[in-house]
């Protein structure tokens, strides 16, 4: 009796985790969705569009698409974090400003190193690319965190004041 | 847009209003919360910049 119980319950468990992954991987595969997954329609909405707003605005302002380079491989690669962070839309973004998505500074024999490299030192150059910069590292981080706030909503945890 | 100032007040409004809503569970403490953030972002950049206005660049 005591055992069927415990099945039972692991198999709650088992599928409650699984909803929870489930929804952490579609809260970064598309910002806000993972909330609307677990049932929090409006949390989903204000955060996914507030992540939103701030991926479209870095765009606007010619935000730097970070590479990882081989002379500062620590710091680049966290930004290449941050800018993970946002999802595939940081691979679309990528293919409509390099062409390719592409992580790290190609070598110098590469092929498309001139182009890739003019690219983005032309929106590095750009006036306003610290702001979108800005915006950009802050939607990926943004929707890092709330990858952590599904977690803690899909396991029911996390009291707040 | 290119104005540093409005830039501040739009980034700042979206971390605050992000942060209020993340940390708080109550409408009361997630105003609190954000204005909290907005204040500090907003006044301590400008009080930074009123320090700074002295030194050369």
């Amino acid at each position: 009796m005591a055992g069927q119980r415990d099945e039972g319950e692991g198999r709650l468990e088992r599928k409650e985790l699984q909803r929870t992954l489930g929804a952490v991987a579609a809260g970064w595969a598309l910002p806000g969705l993972g909330h609307v997954l677990l049932g929090r329609l409006r949390r989903g909405l204000l955060f996914g569009g507030i992540v939103w707003s701030c991926f479209a605005l870095g765009m606007a302002h010619d935000g730097r698409l970070a590479l990882r380079d081989a002379k500062q491989p620590f710091l680049t690669g966290l930004q290449v974090i941050a800018n993970l962070g946002v999802g595939p839309a940081d691979m679309i973004a990528r293919v409509a400003v390099y062409g390719s998505v592409v992580y790290r500074m190609p070598p110098a024999t590469a092929p498309d190193a001139r182009e890739i490299g003019e690219t983005f030192r032309r929106r590095a150059k750009s006036g306003v690319s610290i702001y979108g910069t800005a915006y950009l590292w802050t939607a990926g981080l943004m929707n890092l965190l709330l990858l952590f706030d599904i977690w803690d909503l899909g396991r029911r945890r996390g009291v707040r004041r | 847009m290119k104005s540093h100032f409005l830039h501040m007040l739009l980034y700042a409004t979206l971390v605050a209003t992000f942060f209020g809503v993340l940390m708080r569970d109550t409408t009361r403490g997630r105003l609190r919360l954000a204005g909290t953030i907005w204040l500090v972002m907003v006044v301590g950049a400008l009080l930074l910049a009123y320090l700074m206005f002295p030194f050369p660049e």
